[in-house]
């Protein structure tokens, strides 16, 4: 799961996929901000059909955290 | 290379895989440009997908937020110019009135009706603005009705209830876009009801972003957009090819004859005679219909000729292949009796085999599988691309968007003291021109640091830059403030001349965008000008240093009656004589001040 979400952020921030790691975040990644931030959302509940909180899209503020707000979200739809 | 799917069916991430993978330069080129008061870039992608689906290389460029009248009405030369194809304005109620929108119980008749006299205003003052700029086909996207109006049930029932308003104000608005040619009225009401408000709307996107729609209603308003854009471009289809057995009647013609076919105007037959009926409305539309059909002929002839409850009509057919050949070969065949292009014809099948069959041997032609077991849904399924689109203008040839541009232009004085003029009287603008000071200072160097659009040559400079130019002998600090009847903005102009002998420069000439599509910048140039005249400067020197953000000025100078000394590509020089006549200013603004 975790390369499917590399996928869906490199094609978000227009990036190549070895450019988003563990550390990747809206500092390190220059693409990575407000506008493409809500890209990045509505790209993520397309590709894992889900559908997220506001709680969980403030959250998403890293790529750890994007994964676990992913992970939980999947997990709950059953 | 495998034939696009259609936008629907596909998602972003293959709308972007595609895109990226396509060389997109070599199709005709279409420019979009979007004012707009809400945030709407997530859309871009399906643009350039559709634009790819009828071979056309889109590219969208955005407006300022919140920019729509400065841009508009005001002007900006690289947003809106003879190269742009197609405007498109999105101005959200929310923003353009927060009373109507969310404060709608407290007010009253009188408020309302001056609400909504304002509004129309500013539509004419924004339309024709654009028009001025580029004859670009401009489509407005309609207000939407309130999902829970204000008045609750009783909203319709009073004559000044919140759905009442914003019925008037689209009115409104589709009268000012009637008045001009190449300018439609967008009903998102109508996009809002194929979707259910739901799906339509995205509330988080919008607490979160200024996003009002969902992906789905950002893709199926973009669809919408396109259904004009296609026929702008000539793109509508022009020809019907249709299949008859289970399309134009239930049954098999050669296998259940001409008793045992379901047409007429009861069920089962009813659904056929109404899918008849809207071939035929397309017919008069000026749609060529034909036939293409596995059968023998004289069976269909048969049916056409004495069946009591067919709707078509030998007439209505232009052409038909009613063999057993192949309809790839067949269609071939009718699109060289007729002399049609491939690519404007639509082939509509209930058959799964046939319509693949068509879409793998004529790629250019656009299939229509009609759903087999549901034929009450034919109809929809062949309506709901807008296919056979057409305006009722054809703006193929771009010689005549420049002829309305021409007339606009004709047309300007008069328009300008019409619309624009009465719109922004009714501001009550006053404006004052001031000497910087100790009070104004901080907020003159905020400005040079924060603003990037209407900034001639962008310096940034300190207080103590600011303090230092101010103390000087030989240099001036100007700002302009201005309000109006809604608003004091404070400080938002501000200007820099320094003077040597007799000639003057001007460092810094700069506006917030807020300032903008008022005249503001004439009141702010003549008090600048009157300045350098009482130093006793006999000439005024401007320059524009061009970045990525301030294109739209870069004629500024040159539109103001300076002359060009030189240019080296980024940056260039203009002079102004002083012995030229004291400019004039318009008269819309209630007082203008000027303090030096």
């Amino acid at each position: 799961m975790k390369d499917r979400i590399k996928g869906v952020l490199a094609k978000v921030f227009e990036v190549g996929t070895d450019e988003i790691n563990e550390t990747s975040s809206p500092d390190t990644v220059e693409t990575w901000e407000s506008l493409s931030h809500l890209n990045m959302i509505m790209a993520l509940e397309e590709e894992f059909g889900v559908r997220l909180t506001e709680e969980q899209m403030i959250n998403m503020m890293d790529f750890e955290s994007v994964v676990k707000t992913v992970e939980d979200a999947v997990a709950d739809n059953g | 290379m495998d034939k696009l799917k259609l936008v629907a069916d596909v998602s972003l991430a293959e709308i972007k895989d595609v895109l990226s993978g396509f060389e997109r330069g070599s199709l005709e080129p279409l420019k979009i440009s979007v004012l707009r008061n809400i945030m709407m870039e997530p859309a871009r992608p399906y643009y350039e997908y559709l634009g790819l689906l009828c071979g056309l290389n889109v590219e969208v460029m955005y407006g300022e937020y919140d920019n729509i009248f400065m841009e508009g009405a005001g002007g900006r030369e690289d947003l809106l110019n003879e190269n742009t194809d197609c405007v498109g304005v999105f101005a959200c109620l929310a923003d353009m009135s927060p009373l109507i929108s969310n404060s709608f119980a407290s007010l009253n008749a009188d408020e309302v009706e001056k609400e909504i006299h304002r509004i129309g205003e500013f539509i004419n003052a924004v339309v024709n603005g654009i028009r001025k700029q580029t004859g670009a086909m401009i489509l407005w996207h309609g207000f939407e009705r309130p999902l829970h109006p204000s008045m609750g049930v009783l909203d319709y029932s009073m004559p000044g209830g919140q759905s009442v308003s914003v019925d008037f104000l689209n009115d409104g608005l589709k009268r000012s876009l009637r008045n001009i040619q190449n300018a439609y009225y967008v009903s998102m009401d109508d996009i809002k009801a194929s979707l259910g408000a739901e799906r339509f709307y995205d509330r988080r996107m919008w607490s979160m972003g200024k996003i009002p729609y969902s992906r789905e209603g950002l893709m199926t308003i973009a669809c919408e957009d396109f259904r004009f854009i296609r026929a702008l471009k000539g793109k509508n289809k022009k020809l019907l090819v249709l299949d008859c057995d289970n399309t134009l009647w239930g049954g098999v013609i050669g296998e259940d004859g001409i008793g045992g076919i379901k047409i007429g105007q009861t069920f089962p037959g009813s659904t056929f005679y109404e899918f008849q009926q809207v071939a035929l409305d397309l017919y008069n539309r000026g749609v060529i219909l034909a036939l293409c059909s596995k059968n023998n002929e004289d069976d269909v002839w048969e049916v056409f000729r004495n069946h009591p409850d067919m709707v078509l009509t030998e007439e209505h057919v232009s052409a038909h292949r009613i063999n057993w050949e192949d309809k790839p070969s067949n269609i071939r065949g009718i699109a060289e009796e007729l002399n049609i292009g491939l690519d404007s014809i639509v082939y509509a099948d209930d058959s799964e085999f046939e319509v693949n069959f068509v879409s793998r041997l004529l790629p250019e032609v656009q299939t229509v599988l009609l759903p087999a077991a549901r034929p009450a849904d034919y109809s929809v399924a062949l309506l709901s691309g807008g296919l056979f689109d057409t305006l009722t203008v054809s703006a193929e040839d771009k010689g005549r968007g420049r002829m309305y541009k021409a007339e606009a232009d004709r047309k300007k004085l008069q328009s300008e003291i019409g619309d624009v003029g009465e719109y922004l009287k009714s501001l009550e603008m006053e404006v004052s021109v001031l000497p910087a000071d100790k009070v104004t200072i901080p907020r003159i160097a905020q400005l040079t640091q924060k603003t990037n659009q209407f900034n001639l040559t962008t310096k940034r400079y300190s207080e103590t830059d600011i303090q230092r130019f101010a103390d000087s002998d030989e240099s001036d600090v100007l700002c302009l403030r201005l309000q109006d009847r809604f608003s004091d903005y404070g400080i938002i102009g501000a200007a820099i001349i320094v003077c040597s002998g007799q000639e003057a420069q001007i460092d810094t000439f700069l506006l917030s965008c807020r300032a903008l599509g008022r005249g503001v910048e004439d009141v702010f140039l003549n008090a600048c000008l009157d300045r350098c005249r009482s130093r006793d400067a006999r000439t005024v020197g401007g320059k524009y240093i061009q970045t990525r953000k301030n294109m739209q000025v870069s004629g500024f100078y040159r539109r103001k009656g300076f002359e060009e000394l030189s240019s080296n590509g980024s940056e260039t020089s203009y002079r102004l004589e002083m012995n030229n006549a004291q400019r004039e200013v318009s008269g819309h603004f209630k007082s203008v001040i000027v303090e030096l």
